[in-house]
């Protein structure tokens, strides 16, 4: 082929030209992401540093396990893989707006990048369910002999070891009659809260089913540091993916690129979007999987 | 389509046509989304093996390193494919591969002294090994590691 | 973003678009010309001021604290004059004396010798030497410099808050710098330098960014990867460590913030501090300590790279004679900067660090001698039977060499584990890394000052000053930090404000006075060579030839003072490698001259 030939005949190094046949703008973009590679690997392989230097660390597939709607069913990953084949849907319409760009095509780079938008926003909604879902979470932790309704913050972390049926038993007896309420509610939905509130606290401890009560110890509090400011750092970045995009399009609409004879700024957004779902990859990797 | 304004752009990029542009990005993403189904159901597998008895801590160990090589794969495809690296001429694709290897070491020295953290800390730090070791089901209590040279601090 | 575009795709394809460009606007606004500046030669000298600024503000900290090192007994009531709670009885208080030193580290390590050094001369050379009408993105360039200026502005207002500025080092390590109760230095200041910091990173990032892109895609016709003059090689070096390294630094400080502000336990575990039990656990320490020097030994030669690209350069200039081993120059500078990645973890040695693990970096720490050995022998050889000529330039280059040379033989003393645990902490320290990676760079950046100031200002400086100036710094700098080495090895720790406490060390207080004294001396040879410098740019000597130093790189063949996009016409084309001196019996031969049919091969 043609080009072929040329690609190995030209002196790529002599000066004069891009040795990478690439403009400087595309050039930047790509170093740009390589140095945002090593801000994002810095806190991964942090992550990975601490959770090595830890005896115990949790079961992604215990903490992540709810669904939108679906209740206290135990889902695990569930949720995740969806905004996973967000992103990735995402990616793809991306690209198809790059493609659309390089005809030319500007209905084509309106409608693709338009998805994309629509794809980061509800990945941002669902990372902002998941992240409420977490705080908010009631999880019963084992904690000074006592049993505490807590979420997973980033100071306090509830997925430690289950605790075992003795120790939990024990617990019972000088945990607080809120808390009492609140677990035997949770084994049983029949009956109301105020129901539950006028019980003694032995009448509750004895309808608390020890079987069906998963106590944990507290697990190590480093994970919910790392969980949200690692996704929060991975959710920034999309957000201002959303916004590059939007501008992106604001500027398509408005002939920006069409007079300039290209669309290589989408080409630019494009690389930037490509990385979030990249970066996506390997925080799912890290935090769902292993 | 030309883009006379970058003349350090020696030869203008061919773009495939749509046909096999379409053919190639539906065939990627067929790909990912076959990797991550994959991936997942290795997840749910641990999920199961941990729930079990007696946990196979290799088999554990040995389905999390192949998550790993599927993400790498996923992120070669996601790279090469959607960020078009791989239409780029070798020597784009060696300066973007090449200042990655230092991974490598930045990985290995974090984790192994991460690791060697908690050996220490096993070892010196009574309190953290009995109150973050999990005590695990039918199995018998590790050996324990060498208490300190006793001698004149 | 297209203006800029059009611009350059002048400056690699060399069609005339300076035209419209230069004479297009041809009246512009002071402001447009001097403070929101795109030209990359005005940058350059904004990032040059703006450093000389920091350094009379880090060196003058360093004078006082040395009073205090130097003179513990003595009262100086013209300092609480100046400075009231901070120097109560004249005496510097110890929380003041840790912002001193924090603060001294830090605007030397960060704000001079990165963003003034590379800063400085990044922006002025790699365009001039590598046949560029500007940076690859002038925009971006421009952002860069004002980011370091907000950088700097709230890195100085740190100076004035209540309680003080950061005073945990240059280095920042938690638990310390994590916990607001620990000292007033750990309050606002501390957190106002991590903001300065994430702002300087970007800053550095934006400048990294483009001067990499402009070395490899701007570069003229004929101006291939060899023909590269060394100090646009030691540029495209220095910014791919920083591009690389210092998001590392980011991510630390991002931890540390959140440590700090939200509770989290990224670097804290197991505290109690003031009686009460913080309930932080599962953190590391360490981790920090590990991110940090991941930026921060890639920063040594961040800073020391420019300076030695710099060297080679002037010193195969004033040598007369090309520069000895040009591709061993370049395959030192990288495997410098490959293992700069590499070994960040040998400032680590006694932090509990795996020791094996440490025994890994001891080894990758010694292999670093090899390509320094290599450069050393080069710059030695270049001079070797040459022509010289002493400049200021030349003798400040000489100078880096034997600088070069002295710090870094102690730097293998503490590259190797089994020694620094003596060592660490000691004034060993502080002496091997002021001489090698301190005051080595500052001579660089001086040679690079007095060479290029011709091209910044169409003016010279003032030679006697200038000569004046390099031996009372070259003196003076081993006067104060070779002794150091002998109470380094005594064992005399480093940080500590007063030492009178230990007998042992009381044989050096003679020794500390006479460092204080030196040290206040170079110091006001300093002011010296500022005053020389601004003096110069309105009263200096006028440069009457295009080529004063008869130098063959190309920002020689632009107009005196160049305006922006520095060539008038075409830019030239080159055509042969910057260092040809002293060939077939001629001086020199510029790079744009075309090689001859009988010219004998170098």
């Amino acid at each position: 082929m043609a080009t072929t030939a040329t690609v190995h005949q030209t002196k790529w190094w002599s000066g004069g030209k891009s040795p990478f046949n690439l403009e400087y703008g595309k050039l930047m973009m790509w170093y740009f992401l390589m140095s945002d590679a090593f801000t994002f690997g810095a806190f991964l392989i942090s992550y990975g540093s601490i959770r090595f230097s830890q005896n115990f660390w949790p079961d992604p597939n215990v903490v992540f396990n709810a669904f939108p709607g679906a209740g206290h069913a135990n889902l695990p990953l569930a949720f995740v893989s969806v905004m996973t084949f967000i992103l990735i849907i995402s990616s793809v319409t991306m690209v198809l707006a790059v493609h659309a760009g390089h005809k030319g095509d500007k209905a084509g780079v309106i409608k693709w990048l338009g998805w994309t938008i629509v794809g980061g926003l509800a990945f941002l909604s669902c990372q902002a369910w998941e992240w409420h879902h977490l705080i908010t979470g009631e999880h019963a932790v084992l904690v000074d002999g006592k049993i505490d309704i807590i979420g997973q913050t980033m100071r306090v972390n509830p997925w430690g070891a289950l605790a075992n049926h003795e120790a939990v038993a024990a617990a019972l007896q000088n945990t607080s009659h809120e808390t009492l309420v609140n677990l035997a509610h949770q084994g049983n939905h029949a009956l109301a809260h105020e129901q539950l509130s006028a019980m003694t606290d032995k009448q509750l401890i004895s309808s608390i089913n020890l079987e069906e009560l998963h106590v944990r110890a507290k697990g190590p509090v480093a994970f919910g540091g790392y969980f949200f400011g690692i996704t929060g750092f991975h959710g920034f970045h999309v957000l201002s993916g959303v916004v590059i995009n939007i501008i992106m399009l604001t500027m398509t609409q408005k002939n920006v690129f069409q007079n300039r004879g290209h669309y290589l700024m989408i080409e630019k957004a494009g690389l930037y979007w490509h990385f979030v779902d990249l970066v996506w990859v390997f925080v799912f990797l890290c935090f769902y999987l292993i | 389509m030309q883009h006379p304004a970058f003349e350090e752009v020696t030869i203008h990029h061919h773009h495939a046509d749509d046909e096999s542009f379409h053919k190639k990005v539906r065939k990627t993403t067929i790909l990912l989304s076959v990797i991550t189904v994959i991936e997942l159901a290795i997840g749910l597998s641990i999920y199961t093996i941990h729930k079990g008895e007696d946990p196979n801590e290799l088999l554990v160990l040995m389905f999390k390193g192949m998550v790993c090589i599927l993400t790498l794969a996923k992120a070669y495809y996601i790279v090469s494919v959607f960020m078009h690296l791989g239409d780029e001429i070798r020597n784009m694709i060696m300066t973007i591969v090449v200042p990655l290897m230092l991974f490598i070491w930045f990985i290995a020295a974090f984790i192994w002294d991460g690791n060697s953290y908690k050996n220490l800390r096993n070892t010196y730090d009574k309190h953290f090994k009995e109150t973050t070791m999990p005590v695990k089901h039918g199995q018998k209590e590790e050996a324990k590691p060498a208490a300190p040279a006793s001698g004149k601090e | 973003m297209s203006e800029a575009i059009n611009i350059h795709s002048g400056a690699a394809g060399h069609a005339v678009h300076h035209d419209d460009h230069g004479h297009g606007h041809p009246e512009q606004s002071f402001i447009s010309k001097y403070i929101f500046s795109m030209d990359h030669k005005t940058i350059g000298k904004q990032f040059l001021i703006t450093g000389i600024v920091w350094a009379i503000i880090g060196g003058l900290f360093s004078v006082l604290f040395r009073l205090q090192l130097g003179f513990p007994d003595q009262s100086f009531p013209i300092l609480e004059t100046f400075f009231g709670h901070w120097a109560k009885g004249g005496q510097i208080q110890p929380e003041f004396y840790y912002g001193l030193v924090t603060i001294h580290g830090t605007v030397l390590v960060f704000f001079v010798l990165t963003a003034g050094l590379s800063g400085t001369f990044a922006n002025l050379l790699i365009p001039l030497q590598i046949g560029a009408r500007d940076m690859a993105s002038p925009f971006l360039n421009m952002l860069s410099y004002w980011f370091f200026f907000i950088a700097s502005i709230i890195m100085l207002s740190s100076i004035f808050v209540h309680t003080g500025p950061a005073s945990g080092g240059w280095t920042m390590y938690p638990p310390l710098s994590a916990l607001r109760q620990a000292g007033d230095g750990q309050k606002i200041g501390t957190d106002l330098w991590l903001i300065a910091m994430a702002l300087f990173i970007v800053s550095s990032l934006l400048g990294g960014l483009n001067y990499i892109s402009t070395i490899l895609n701007m570069r003229t016709k004929g101006m291939s990867m060899t023909r590269l003059p060394l100090p646009v090689w030691a540029m495209f070096f220095t910014a791919v460590l920083g591009v690389l390294s210092f998001p590392v630094l980011l991510s630390g400080a991002i931890l540390l913030i959140f440590d700090r502000n939200l509770g989290t336990s990224f670097y804290l575990s197991d505290i109690v501090i003031n009686g009460e039990i913080l309930p932080n656990e599962g953190g590391s320490a360490i981790l920090y300590q590990h991110l940090f020097w991941f930026l921060g030994h890639p920063e040594v030669y961040i800073i020391l790279l420019p300076a030695m690209g710099m060297v080679s350069e002037i010193l195969s200039v004033n040598a007369r004679k090309p520069i000895f081993g040009y591709m061993a120059m370049l395959g030192s500078m990288f495997s410098i900067a490959v293992l700069a990645f590499l070994v960040w973890a040998h400032h680590m040695f006694v932090t509990g660090l795996n020791p094996f693990l440490g025994s890994v970096f001891v080894l990758l720490t010694l292999l670093i001698a090899v390509p320094s050995a290599i450069k050393v022998f080069n710059w030695l050889t270049t001079l070797w039977r040459g022509n010289i000529r002493f400049t200021p330039a030349a003798l400040f280059a000489i100078g880096f060499v034997s600088l070069f040379i002295s710090g870094g033989l102690t730097g293998i003393f503490l590259g190797n584990s089994t020694i620094d645990i003596h060592l660490h902490d000691t004034m060993f320290v502080v002496a091997h890394f002021h001489i090698v990676m301190g005051v080595a760079s500052f001579f660089g950046m001086f040679a690079g000052v007095y060479h290029w100031f011709p091209k910044m200002f169409g003016r010279y400086l003032n030679n006697t000053l200038g000569y004046l100036h390099f031996w009372v710094t070259m003196v003076g700098a081993y006067l104060i930090f070779w002794p150091m080495h002998y109470q380094g090895l005594a064992g005399m720790p480093r940080r500590y404000l007063d030492k009178r406490g230990w007998v042992s060390f009381n044989q050096f207080a003679d020794l500390d006075k006479m460092i204080t004294v030196v040290s206040i001396i170079v110091f006001a040879v300093q002011l010296m060579f500022v005053f020389n410098f601004f003096y110069s740019i309105f009263k200096g000597r006028k440069v009457t030839s295009q080529n004063p130093w008869g130098a063959n790189t190309l920002e020689w063949t632009t107009k005196i003072k160049p305006g922006h996009g520095n060539w008038d016409g075409e830019i030239p084309e080159v055509h042969r490698w910057p260092y040809d001196y002293a060939k077939d019996g001629r001086e020199f031969i510029p790079q744009t001259e075309p090689v001859g049919a009988n010219e004998s091969k170098h």
